[in-house]
């Protein structure tokens, strides 16, 4: 059933869909909290130690082990606690929250980049091209991201670098895959065909047609890559093959903690905290988005 | 001159349970579309006459035979001749909600047939949009407009100023009211034939709606599996058919009178499989009329006493039945 | 035909409630359908025809704000007063089943044709084992003329043609002997050769059974073979009803004028099509008097009242001041 109307001279509801997603910004169904959320773990970044309460690194083992500030014997010096070195809780948090959203960033836009790219040349021309690429996709999709880590880890020195090293060569197939899936379906679209019967080359049909209409897709699964990426360094630095000291991760905090934990909980569950919430709040404004830019709901 | 199909054949390979097979999906057609005609391919879905299409506008390149513009072949062309092909042959497709890019402007969207040829200055392809706009009957504000904010039949107009923009020759139309209202149907159909009369244009109409088909084409072609079955002019066609798949088809179709039912044979099964199509005729499984020859023997086309063109035993051949 | 209608409603109102606005979708109908008898109702998208079928079912799309109100009685009884565990149970698939239009998508692709018309028989618990039920769906399958039905059980949908698809779904909706059978627009998505094996295959279930049918499409010309009265919609109101001879031969709706004038009929080949201008109206702000005067040819001044229903013999009804001129 629809429900069509002449279309007036100034139309009442529409803005120019142009930008895609500024459009139709309706704030007023937007996820405050992850957004805030999300918004705190960027500050802490770019602030880094400047807003840390404490030196992250600071040793002072005759603080060590203080339990967060609601707690009997804690303090309001140290919020969150200190670990077993008698580093701030809090500070190191803090602190790591600038490895989560550099490894993010970069791995985001490396993976979500090649992996885009070959998508799209995968979906467009089809044939042996395309069969090659998926091909190397699943011989990728076969070794586990962590082997990969490992390996790589062997060869090279453990850190940022490697981190996002691996998470590049791990997520691109993701990217990859999803973008073909796209490409190939937009490719049969009435207006392609349309484009080509109009004489347009192949490359104006690629940016006028096929471009902006991935645009949406490509921007939800970056936001939702976030949770997962932050999990991945986490893991990989849990285990000794990502963040080394004195740089600062949740992941390490993790690793450091965790033979504390049954009488120093703090230590292992206020990163772990943080990690969660990251990457809810990710995941929140990644399902958000995606409502937000898909056409069919901007109907009733 | 002018556009004509040759031994026009489509085969597909497809993966069945039994390993690989070939779909036959245009097979050695022939047809002229004589210029400022409307010739329509009818046909039940899967008869391949949407491929015929693809193949004309050379999304599809064939598998034997050719399609001729003025001569020469479309896949022997060099890329500038195809350019001016392009310029010249234009399509309407029928899903008006799919056919328009929801991310440009309807502006955008007419002027990509000019901006894919010439480069225009900002004023002559505005001046451009406005005639084009005015042609079929839209405000001249629609230009700056997006598709979703018109409705179906408003969206065939745009479709239409678009496939005009170059000024073309030929368009084929595929299927290019079935998908609108019925009451929004007569409205685009008028202002189809409108502009065939004002620009004198040719049309290569895909249609399965037959009262569509009589009323606009002045040839058509019957095709059945791949093939053409008969072929000539509409009105000859639509008041004596001939071969036995065009009676049916004729036959089936309603009419708004309540004495009227339509009859169809009861072993009318589906129809049948371009995969493994039957042999000789592909019609004679389900032909009232099969004789023995026909399931051996396919039967060519032939052109009649009267003019037309049929592909049938009981008409031509040393087993004619009956003469046209 | 009995004298106490199987399917009566009255005054349905089906609105729905959106952020935007109300779309008064199905705005306060009435008709009646009679055992063995088939009510053919005509209009386009935005008539509401689709909305009265889904209303009578009680299958309004959930989350969309709908509420329906009025009466529809079947044999007696008020559905719109039964709530979703009754409907279930007692009516939906078992008094009144549904055809609806896409063979493609009624049927689910990866289940059996047979794991799928014996649903029925044992969700209605006509029958008691699975075997017994299995052979239930051949009968159904056999009655609706499709060959080999014992070997067909065990293929799935993609292995039928889109007609075949259509009498297994037939078939699914004629197992536990409905009283109504709804069919929207069942032969729109088909061929014109296997829309008319359709329309026979639904006749010959109408005299073998009896059931009460309403045919739902936009076109006029289908319901000369199966229907015995049609009631023509338009903008969310039944305009004209009367048998299928009286509005063939003599429609009195401007509307429906336009409609059998404005498709091409095979036979009548005319140099134009009279087009209605205009578009139909917005469901969400209609106006307050005849819904078709904006676009009616014969439109006069008092025509910004609603009209009446107005009888002009037979049962032949038609809202419009025309009518009651003579």
């Amino acid at each position: 059933m629809s429900v069509t109307s002449a279309p007036t001279p100034a139309p009442a509801a529409a803005a120019p869909a142009v930008l895609p997603f500024m459009v139709r910004f309706r704030l007023k169904g937007a996820p405050w909290i992850p957004l805030s959320i999300l918004a705190m773990v960027v500050i802490a970044a770019i602030g880094g130690e400047s807003l840390t309460p404490h030196d992250p690194n600071g040793l002072n083992l005759a603080a060590s082990f203080k339990p967060p500030f609601w707690q009997e014997g804690g303090t309001s010096e140290y919020l969150l606690g200190t670990d077993n070195l008698g580093r701030d809780v809090l500070s190191r948090i803090i602190a790591g929250a600038r490895v989560s959203v550099i490894v993010s960033l970069y791995a985001i836009v490396f993976s979500g980049a090649i992996g885009t790219m070959l998508g799209i040349v995968a979906g467009y021309f089809g044939g042996i091209i395309d069969m090659i690429i998926v091909r190397i996709a699943e011989i990728k999709m076969a070794i586990p991201g962590l082997a990969l880590a490992l390996i790589f880890s062997a060869t090279m020195e453990p850190g940022l670098s490697t981190v996002i090293i691996v998470i590049v060569l791990t997520y691109w197939t993701w990217y990859a895959r999803i973008i073909r899936s796209e490409i190939l379906s937009l490719r049969e679209r009435d207006y392609v065909a349309f484009a080509k019967v109009a004489g347009c080359g192949s490359m104006t049909i690629f940016f006028r047609h096929l471009l902006p209409n991935i645009f949406n897709t490509l921007l939800v699964l970056m936001t939702l890559q976030v949770g997962q990426v932050i999990l991945f360094e986490a893991a990989l630095s849990f285990l000794g093959l990502g963040i080394q000291a004195p740089d600062t991760s949740w992941g390490l905090m993790l690793a450091d903690a965790r033979q504390y934990i049954t009488y120093a909980w703090w230590g292992i569950t206020m990163p772990g905290i943080a990690i969660m919430l990251t990457c809810l709040s990710s995941n929140l404004t990644g399902d958000w988005l995606r409502d937000l830019l898909d056409p069919k709901r901007r109907q009733l | 001159m002018g556009l004509e199909l040759r031994d026009l054949s489509k085969h597909f390979t497809v993966k069945t349970d039994r390993g690989r097979a070939t779909v036959r999906a245009v097979e050695k057609v022939n047809l002229e579309i004589p210029e400022g005609q409307t010739v329509a391919l009818v046909g039940e879905s899967g008869c391949g006459k949407t491929t015929i299409a693809k193949l004309v506008l050379k999304l599809e390149q064939p598998t034997f035979g050719a399609v001729n513009f003025d001569g020469k072949s479309l896949s022997e062309m060099s890329r500038s001749e195809i350019k001016d092909y392009r310029r010249q042959v234009q399509a309407v497709f029928q899903d008006p909600y799919a056919s328009l890019n929801p991310r440009l402007t309807v502006r955008r969207i007419i002027t990509e047939p000019i901006q894919a040829h010439y480069r225009h200055d900002r004023a002559t392809l505005n001046a451009r949009v406005a005639e084009l706009l005015d042609i079929v009957g839209l405000p001249a504000n629609a230009a700056d407009l997006y598709p979703h904010e018109f409705s179906g039949g408003q969206r065939q107009r745009i479709a239409i100023a678009r496939a005009l923009a170059l000024n073309p020759k030929i368009i084929i139309l595929d299927e290019p009211i079935s998908a609108l209202d019925v009451s929004i149907r007569a409205q685009v159909l008028n202002l189809l034939m409108d502009i065939q009369e004002k620009f004198g244009l040719t049309y290569l109409l895909i249609a399965h709606d037959l009262a569509l088909v009589e009323h606009l084409s002045t040839r058509v072609a019957v095709i059945y599996l791949g093939s053409v079955v008969e072929h000539g002019a509409s009105a000859q066609i639509f008041s004596a058919p001939q071969h036995p798949y065009t009676q049916a088809l004729l036959n089936a179709v309603p009419r708004p009178d309540p004495d009227y039912v339509p009859k169809a044979a009861e072993s009318f099964d589906d129809t049948g499989s371009a995969l493994e199509p039957p042999s000789g005729c592909k019609f004679h499984p389900r032909c009232p009329h099969v004789m023995a020859i026909c399931k051996t023997d396919n039967p060519a086309l032939t052109t009649m006493a009267d003019g037309r063109q049929a592909a049938c035993h009981l008409l031509s051949g040393p087993h004619a039945v009956r003469t046209a | 035909m009995t004298a106490v209608p199987l399917l009566k409603v009255e005054n349905l109102q089906t609105h729905l409630h959106l952020r935007r606005g109300v779309v008064k979708a199905v705005d306060g109908i009435s008709f009646e359908v009679h055992e063995g008898e088939t009510l053919g109702i005509v209009g386009e998208s935005g008539s509401g025809k689709t909305m009265t079928c889904l209303s009578i079912l009680q299958l309004l799309p959930t989350g969309g704000g709908g509420r329906m109100e009025g009466s529809v009685e079947l044999d007696g009884e008020n559905l719109l007063a039964l709530n979703e565990e009754q409907m279930a149970a007692r009516v939906r698939g078992q008094k009144v089943a549904m055809i609806s239009q896409d063979p493609m998508t009624s049927l689910n692709p990866v289940f059996t044709v047979g794991d799928q018309v014996s649903g029925p028989f044992l969700y209605h618990k006509l029958v008691k084992t699975v075997r017994e039920a299995l052979a239930a769906a051949a009968a159904g399958l056999r009655r609706v003329r499709i060959p080999s039905p014992e070997r067909r059980l065990k293929n799935y949908p993609h292995q039928f043609s889109g007609g075949m698809r259509q009498r297994v779904v037939t078939a699914m909706a004629i197992a536990c002997s409905p009283r109504l059978l709804i069919a929207d627009e069942p032969t729109t998505a088909l061929d014109v050769t296997i829309q008319v094996q359709i329309m026979s295959l639904l006749r010959g279930i109408q005299k073998d059974t009896n059931v009460g049918i309403i045919l739902i499409t936009h076109d006029l010309s289908i319901v000369a073979g199966l229907c015995h009265r049609i009631a023509v919609m338009y903008a969310g109101r039944i305009i004209e009803t009367g048998k299928v001879r009286d509005i063939y031969r003599n429609p009195q709706h401007p509307y429906t004028q336009a409609l059998l004038a404005a498709i091409p009929h095979l036979g009548q080949k005319r140099h134009r099509l009279a087009a209605i201008p205009g578009q139909p109206p917005n469901l969400m702000d209609l106006p307050k008097g005849c819904r078709f005067a904006p676009r009616c040819p014969k439109r006069m001044s008092v025509c910004d009242d609603y009209p009446p229903a107005i009888d002009t013999g037979g049962g032949h009804v038609v809202n419009c001041w025309l009518a009651a001129k003579q």
